[in-house]
């Protein structure tokens, strides 16, 4: 389900984003914010956020920054070297809740 | 992500959506010519290769649906000898204000002809609703063989040769006398062109009765055809013709309808509900057999799925009308149509009208989206500053960009929602136009002469994509990256390719829609103008 959800998600970036291009209000768009989510979180939570993140990708909403957010409890962390796919930052006074940024590799950024 | 990544991505993001364009256009006409017209002329085929069968054969076309009592494995097998004998002579014509009705020796109903002005075929003809060699509405069936065979070889009485039912209703009463039972069919025919029957069996043995095989007036791929039941708890079962494979039973059926695109045979009885069999036919075309001891009582109607005339007979009747998976949201849109068509008194002129009022409600939103479009227009400077400092990497160039908006409290972006919410709105359209009957030849102004076929000059696609060009100029663009600036520049001839083939009705809402979008744009950038030369 969350595959499809995923799947789904890719196809439409990959082909029907044309139309709706340069429209979203936030950062991350509402597609990338609605695909972190079905990875990141449960199908009915990721269902939901993606709705409203939806209803309120209008212009009665400021937009701008909007990650999303999971709880999470981190167990069994292992220090060792490992490729850095996303971010999990603490969200203030929220216990046990991290906004999920993607990593972006910055080293070759400015030339 | 390098510079040089970004640029490959760049390239594979052209070639993509290129594809995928090219892909869609295939696609569609690939679709109609390879698909749908081969289907509809096999179909034709078929048609005229079945009726040569039935007049050489005369198998057992007419056996009762199966019941588990009645029939054994060796009673199978002894299919009645049966001719349709007479079945061409018509003992009774009733006529009401809407329609002509033919009854057969048999006491079926042969055809039926509609009379209002609108239902005529492309010669001009009087449309005519049932093909001479499928199952008549009206035909009874007995699970006993016996009655059975005989029920298809004696001829049937009635009680008038001809009935004037166009102002008031009328009676007709239909008798077969069958070895040890009486058959009697007492018909009651409205001006409206509806009609109550009971039907009776004076040997206690069950019998079947059918509203008949679907009309083929417009059986084609774009729209459902087949059998349809509405039950007690108001959920409808659909079978698409083609799709029955076995039979299958039903209990607690209020409503049932054979239809094709646009017209329908519909028995309903909604206070006592039935039991319904559907058989398959040699095509595995659902056939629909109501149960039915001693005496049954039904009432019925042969003729266009229209909203009103359903909606007068019992609103419970118009769920026969259905628009495909997407029925939730059409057949509001419908009825809202319908609502401002009483007050307008012309099709695309309500579509125009509903394109201004969709624009009315979301004028609040478009407006602060243009205001803040505006305010940008004084930031250019800083976003091409940006635009420059992050050449190359669009997602970091947008994350600056947002930042500046926050800055400055404006944001350009329409957003995801007003887009998602029109694909809505556009289906259901798409969905009204081809299944609504009352939108068949719905004429608009000058050549547009039906609004549910294509435009056939490709004047309104032309004029959508031209319309949609000019919105793209006059709007404040923000979009930064170079490639998909020029994506978005052709996305207009992309639009008007796609719109060549659609109903013209929805090319003239996206149409009237554009040039509303470009009005709008047009008065708040003279408003600013002037806000800012008084400024000076």
């Amino acid at each position: 389900m969350k595959r499809f959800a995923a799947f789904l998600i890719e196809f439409y970036q990959k082909f029907l984003s044309v139309f709706s291009y340069g429209s979203c209000r936030y950062y991350p768009t509402c597609s990338h914010y609605s695909k972190i989510q079905f990875e990141k979180n449960t199908f009915f939570k990721a269902i939901y956020f993606t709705i409203t993140r939806l209803l309120k990708c209008n212009q009665l909403f400021d937009g701008g920054f909007d990650y999303p957010v999971i709880k999470f409890k981190p167990k069994n962390i292992a220090f060792k070297k490992i490729d850095i796919i996303y971010w999990y930052v603490p969200v203030k006074e929220k216990k046990d809740h991290y906004y999920i940024i993607k990593n972006r590799n910055w080293t070759n950024e400015h030339k | 992500m390098s510079i040089n990544d970004n640029n490959l991505n760049k390239q594979e993001t052209q070639k993509r959506i290129l594809l995928a364009t090219v892909l869609a256009f295939i696609f569609f006409i690939a679709y109609d010519f390879l698909y749908i017209q081969p289907q509809q002329e096999a179909a034709d085929k078929r048609l005229i290769e079945s009726k040569k069968e039935m007049a050489v054969k005369g198998d057992d076309a007419n056996k009762a649906p199966e019941t588990a009592v009645a029939v054994s494995e060796a009673q199978k097998n002894e299919a009645p000898a049966v001719k349709d004998i007479g079945s061409d002579a018509i003992i009774s014509t009733v006529k009401t204000s809407q329609n002509i009705i033919e009854i057969d020796s048999l006491g079926r109903v042969a055809q039926v002809t509609l009379l209002g002005s609108q239902y005529i075929t492309e010669d001009g003809d009087k449309i005519k609703l049932f093909e001479s060699n499928q199952l008549r509405p009206l035909e009874v069936r007995f699970s006993d063989r016996k009655v059975n065979a005989q029920a298809f070889e004696s001829t049937a009485t009635a009680s008038a040769k001809e009935l004037d039912a166009s102002s008031s209703k009328q009676t007709l009463t239909l008798t077969q006398k069958l070895n040890g039972t009486t058959v009697t069919k007492v018909l009651t025919f409205y001006p409206d062109g509806h009609y109550d029957v009971k039907v009776s069996a004076t040997n206690s043995k069950d019998f079947f009765v059918t509203p008949g095989f679907r009309p083929n007036v417009l059986a084609d791929m774009y729209a459902d055809h087949g059998a349809l039941l509405k039950l007690n708890d108001n959920t409808l079962t659909i079978v698409e013709d083609e799709d029955l494979d076995k039979t299958a039973n039903f209990t607690g059926v209020k409503v049932v309808s054979a239809f094709d695109r646009y017209y329908a045979t519909v028995l309903y009885n909604l206070g006592t509900s039935m039991s319904v069999t559907l058989m398959p036919d040699n095509e595995s075309n659902p056939q629909i057999f109501i149960h039915a001891k001693d005496s049954i009582e039904l009432s019925g109607y042969m003729g266009p799925k229209e909203y009103r005339t359903l909606n007068a007979l019992n609103p419970e009747l118009t769920d026969v009308i259905e628009y495909g998976w997407f029925t939730f949201l059409a057949k509001p849109m419908f009825i809202f149509l319908q609502y401002i068509h009483d007050m307008v008194g012309n099709w695309g002129w309500t579509i125009v009208v509903l394109t201004v009022l969709i624009k009315l409600i979301l004028y609040p939103l478009s407006y602060k989206g243009m205001v803040s479009m505006q305010k940008l227009k004084d930031l250019s400077p800083k976003i091409k500053e940006i635009q420059e400092k992050y050449k190359g990497d669009s997602q970091k160039a947008s994350m600056h960009m947002m930042e500046l908006y926050k800055k400055h409290g404006a944001n350009p972006m329409g957003g995801c929602l007003p887009i998602l919410l029109q694909i809505p709105v556009f289906f259901a359209i798409y969905r009204v136009l081809l299944n609504a009957i009352e939108l068949k030849g719905a004429e608009w102004i000058l050549w547009i002469n039906d609004l549910a076929e294509m435009d056939p000059y490709f004047v309104l696609p032309i004029l959508m994509g031209a319309t949609m060009f000019l919105q793209q100029k006059i709007t404040p663009n923000t979009i930064q990256d170079e490639m998909q600036k020029k994506m978005f520049q052709y996305l207009p001839v992309i639009f008007t390719f796609f719109f060549l083939w659609f109903p013209a009705g929805l090319t003239l809402y996206w149409f009237v829609n554009n040039v509303f979008t470009v009005a709008q744009q047009y008065y708040i950038n003279k408003l600013f103008e002037k806000q800012k030369s008084l400024k000076k």
